[in-house]
């Protein structure tokens, strides 16, 4: 009994960083300065408001003991839909990135480091010498 | 903000409030009625009805039962549309041939989205067979599940080469030969009972999945407590192949470079 409530209150909490994280990757998408940064918070939508949620929406419907067997439905649902986006949205995001910075689409600025710059000078200098 | 950024946001909104205005009083044609119309509830009232076993689809899904029951017949016309349409591309390429001897190793993106992709290409099948296997149960079918697994052709081409897919086994000839399979599958399961009671020597019709008063035949609608929707799990099975087939005969002619293409089409 109190096993599924417990169960219910954590998949809460988990909707509730989902919306968190959410509201902070939008104020992100529009405050951030370069694209690169813009694609960080893109991702913190997309694992922490995407895929966090969805496990507590597992979780809840897990807790939900009147909707009898349906409820395996939906957690079976929701826990394969946050396994897909946990392993695609990473890859989109790098993809995306890395497409930006091979057809040199934005100048990356401001920036602290930029490691695939500093591996393409490298490859240049090998092939150079 | 700007007074011009006021200016756009407060014109948006009196555009949709007016507009809204003018649904309401019914300046844009005739308000559709409340009451749900007098076909609707003879589809919902038909798709599974045990009450009325010589009108009932005996499927849970009725825009499936509208689609390949109600009016089959238009839809088979509708694949054959996209059949003709399919054959006129090929048409256009004729003569140009895939070569698939280059080394995909080298090419396409980074190990990071191939990897993933290789864990993707198991999984869109998947996805799309249980869409098109459940089409008579849950919102889904043929098309959009043939359509979710031609994503593979569009990924695979995109992501490691051109040349992916004919090394591994899928080149153009064996896709065409497929999707004549599965046409040929929609042209037997519509005439399946039509066959069978000739053999027989009973009354049945073109495109007939559940028994009619003066036609005794059936496809089977439940098995084991499964619901089977009749002909519409063929339907749908067949549509699927099909239409997944077609499409990447289509993407895989697309990917062949321009340069061999008008080599042929100007050279002759």
């Amino acid at each position: 009994m109190y096993v599924n409530e417990t169960v219910v209150y954590i998949g809460e909490i988990l909707v509730a960083i989902g919306v968190f994280c959410d509201l902070a990757a939008s104020i992100g998408m529009l405050r951030f300065p370069n694209f690169y940064v813009r694609l960080h918070a893109a991702t913190v939508g997309t694992i922490g408001g995407a895929f966090v949620p969805l496990i507590g929406i597992a979780l809840i419907a897990l807790g939900a003991e009147w909707l009898g067997t349906y409820r395996f439905f939906l957690a079976g649902a929701s826990i394969i839909t946050a396994i897909i986006i946990i392993i695609l949205a990473p890859v989109g995001s790098h993809v995306l990135a890395r497409a930006t910075h091979k057809a040199r689409l934005v100048k990356v600025e401001p920036k602290v480091v930029d490691h695939l710059e500093e591996d393409i000078k490298k490859k240049e200098g090998d092939k150079n010498a | 903000m700007k007074k011009a950024d006021v200016f756009v946001i407060a014109s948006i909104i009196v555009f949709i409030l007016s507009l809204a205005y003018i649904t309401a009083l019914g300046g844009l044609g005739p308000l559709p009625p409340i009451n749900v119309r007098r076909i609707a509830i003879n589809y919902l009232n038909l798709t599974y009805n045990t009450f009325t076993p010589y009108l009932t689809v005996f499927a849970l899904e009725s825009v499936t039962s509208i689609v390949w029951d109600f009016r089959g017949l238009d839809t088979l016309y509708e694949t054959a549309v996209f059949y003709a349409a399919i054959i006129a591309s090929i048409a256009l390429y004729r003569g140009v041939y895939m070569d698939f001897k280059k080394n995909t190793e080298k090419t396409g993106l980074s190990p990071i989205a191939k990897t993933v992709t290789r864990i993707s290409l198991i999984l869109i099948p998947t996805v799309s067979a249980s869409v098109a296997l459940h089409g008579h149960l849950t919102p889904g079918g043929g098309f959009q599940a043939g359509s979710i697994a031609t994503v593979v052709i569009v990924l695979s081409i995109i992501i490691f080469s051109r040349y992916f897919l004919p090394i591994h086994g899928l080149s153009k000839n064996k896709a065409l030969l497929f999707r004549s399979i599965g046409l040929l599958g929609i042209a037997i399961t519509s005439i399946a009972l039509l066959l069978i009671a000739i053999v027989l020597g009973v009354n049945a019709y073109i495109f007939q999945n559940q028994a009619k008063i003066d036609a005794p035949l059936s496809f089977p609608s439940l098995v084991d407590n499964y619901i089977l929707g009749g002909s519409l799990l063929f339907f749908n099975l067949f549509e699927f192949i099909a239409v997944a087939f077609g499409f990447t005969i289509v993407f895989l002619l697309l990917s062949i470079s321009e340069e061999k293409v008008k080599k042929v089409t100007m050279d002759g």
